[in-house]
């Protein structure tokens, strides 16, 4: 039996107005409910790619077809801000600097995914419906901050915000979880609280997830594929066990030496 | 041509044109009716700048640094070698420029000492001085009423402008108005702005005591049109220093526009709109004072009735409640400010 992929990108181009080539054309699958992972060196195209597909920056060409079962679109077709918006409720995303809005409250803050459902006026005066902070407090409970719910967003540690952006991705209810190197700016411990988060996503909420990472431990311990992006061209697809010395001098250019976290 | 070289041009054009023009004058004295024949004159002075330009580019062919080359000339041509100030001609070209504009504005503004210094000039201000110096606090209630016109009048003004500024101020901002719809209209509302900061606030009292009469409303309305123009400027430049990330992070939530504004940004400037609107209102109480002058209403528009009949000692009593509010004022906005950095 064949599932048709969730996101199939094919010959994905971008290129900037600044004549930059950050993709030249990647084509790959994402299978639902994986935990998959986009490794290369930084300006390689993996945050470019993240953001081409759920449309924070417009693809140059190619397809981002999605399909969950119900419905099958190309993302990189669509125009309407009501589609936009129908996109960014079905793919979630957490970025590298949290992204949180610093002056506001945590619960605040995971209240922002319910943005995209909530009318405009209402959303102005903050009249979230009781049923949406039910939700928030219970994705707040599931990364385990819920205790933090009424402090400000910007006096809580890296880590614990990473958790709030977390939160805030699950409360849209996705079907894809994109992350743009969600532990590079965390330390080696935290790090690893926030990876074991995202598996539990993965496992428990059958969210599928596109991280970005720059750790081949990281990568090993979590990812069940792999794909990895040199200079905007994908140069590796397969299983994070198979990545050997010779494939990582390949990713990361001759004499690149593995740094190991613990 | 390179864009350095048109300011290089321009600037030594004008220098040296200012200085043929000059001398000219000297040395012809020309009657005012001459002066006054503008056609003549003007064609007279653009021919001197055109000899200008062509001297400095005549001058910069010979590797010699004018004053405008010193100043525009791109980092990479700027010399390694260091020269004493006095053996360059950049230095004496700026000296000659102070000095033949120094000679013809003390000529220009009538500069005396004799009228500073001569004795009935002199009695007169002892006079005034002694007036202004024994305050006739017999007005000082009508002197405090009128100022809190002057302060309520400033404040009005401040708050209608904060909604409008405060919309205009996303709508004038680069990083919102993105595409070239939004571009366009950017820059439209920059341009309104700008021109409507380069009328003073003196100007649109005039206007505005033609059009409502005299009075506290006029000064009012020239005010708050004022703090319009230059509230969104500096809203707008605050809202183009935002960070990205939580624009990114809202949006990616599936948020529109709006609610991108209001949650992403929003939280961002509030601080330092709070901050400039307090700023602005210390200003508006010192600007209502001169517009009172023009018949704005309020404390100033007193004091020119004092002035008017010469009643020094009531002009005294004024200027110290004057005083004592604006220090009050910018003490109390430097505070807050303070705080709320």
């Amino acid at each position: 039996m064949s599932v048709k992929p969730i996101l199939s990108i094919k010959n994905l181009k971008k290129t900037y107005p600044n004549g930059v080539q950050a993709l030249k054309g990647v084509s790959f699958d994402v299978k639902k409910g994986e935990f998959l992972v986009v490794i290369g060196l930084s300006g390689s195209g993996k945050s470019t790619m993240l953001r081409c597909i759920n449309r924070l920056h417009e693809p140059t060409s190619g397809n981002i077809v999605f399909n969950d079962g119900n419905t099958e679109k190309d993302l990189a077709k669509i125009e309407k801000p009501a589609e936009i918006k129908w996109l960014r409720q079905n793919v979630g995303m957490i970025f590298q600097h949290f992204n949180l809005i610093p002056r506001h409250s945590v619960l605040s803050n995971v209240l922002m995914g319910k943005l995209s459902k909530t009318s405009t006026l209402k959303s102005l005066f903050g009249m979230f419906s009781d049923a949406d902070v039910a939700d928030a407090m219970k994705y707040l409970k599931l990364v385990g901050i819920a205790d933090k719910a009424h402090i400000r967003a910007d006096q809580l540690s890296g880590g614990q915000q990473q958790r709030v952006a977390i939160a805030r991705a699950l409360t849209q209810n996705p079907q894809i979880l994109l992350a743009d190197e969600p532990v590079a700016s965390l330390d080696p411990a935290t790090c690893h609280v926030v990876m074991d988060y995202l598996r539990k996503v993965n496992q428990e909420l059958g969210i599928t997830i596109v991280c970005n990472l720059h750790f081949l431990s990281l990568v090993r311990q979590y990812a069940t594929r792999v794909v990895a992006l040199k200079g905007g061209e994908l140069v590796y697809e397969g299983d994070p066990k198979n990545i050997d010395e010779a494939w990582f001098e390949k990713i990361y250019g001759a004499g690149a030496k593995e740094v190991h976290i613990s | 041509m390179k864009s350095y070289v048109i300011r290089r041009s321009i600037l030594d054009g004008f220098t040296f044109a200012f200085l043929i023009a000059s001398l000219a004058v000297w040395i012809l004295n020309p009657t005012d009716e001459q002066a006054l024949n503008m056609k003549l004159n003007v064609a007279l002075f653009g021919a001197a700048f055109i000899v200008g330009t062509f001297v400095s580019h005549v001058l910069t062919m010979m590797n010699i640094t004018t004053l405008g080359e010193a100043l525009f000339q791109p980092p990479y041509k700027k010399s390694v070698v260091s020269i004493p100030w006095y053996k360059t001609f950049s230095a004496w070209h700026l000296i000659v420029l102070l000095v033949g504009l120094m000679i013809v504005s003390i000529i220009k503004t009538k500069f005396s000492i004799n009228e500073l210094l001569n004795e009935d000039g002199f009695d007169g201000a002892i006079r005034l001085f002694k007036g202004i110096g024994s305050p006739n606090f017999d007005i000082l209630p009508k002197a405090i009423i009128n100022i809190i016109e002057t302060i309520f009048m400033a404040f009005l003004a401040t708050a209608l402008a904060i909604p409008f500024a405060f919309v205009l101020s996303f709508v004038s901002a680069k990083n919102v108005m993105t595409g070239n719809v939004g571009f366009s209209i950017y820059l439209a509302m920059r341009t309104l702005f700008n021109v409507m900061r380069s009328i003073e606030a003196l100007v649109w009292a005039i206007i505005f005591s033609v059009w409502v009469g005299i009075g506290p409303f006029a000064g009012m309305l020239a005010l708050m049109i004022h703090s319009i123009a230059s509230l969104a400027k500096q809203y707008s430049e605050m809202v183009e220093t935002v960070s990205e990330g939580p624009i990114e992070g809202v949006q990616s939530c599936g948020a529109n526009k709006l609610q991108t504004i209001w949650y992403a940004i929003v939280p961002q400037v509030v601080l330092p709109y709070v901050s400039f609107t307090v700023y602005r209102w210390d200003i508006n109480v010192r600007m209502a004072t001169i517009i009172g002058l023009v018949g704005g209403g309020g404390i100033g528009t007193l004091l020119v009735q004092y002035q008017g009949q010469a009643m020094w000692p009531e002009v005294g009593t004024i200027i110290v409640v004057i005083a004592i509010v604006v220090w009050a004022m910018d003490q109390a906005s430097a505070y807050i400010r303070e705080a709320l950095k």
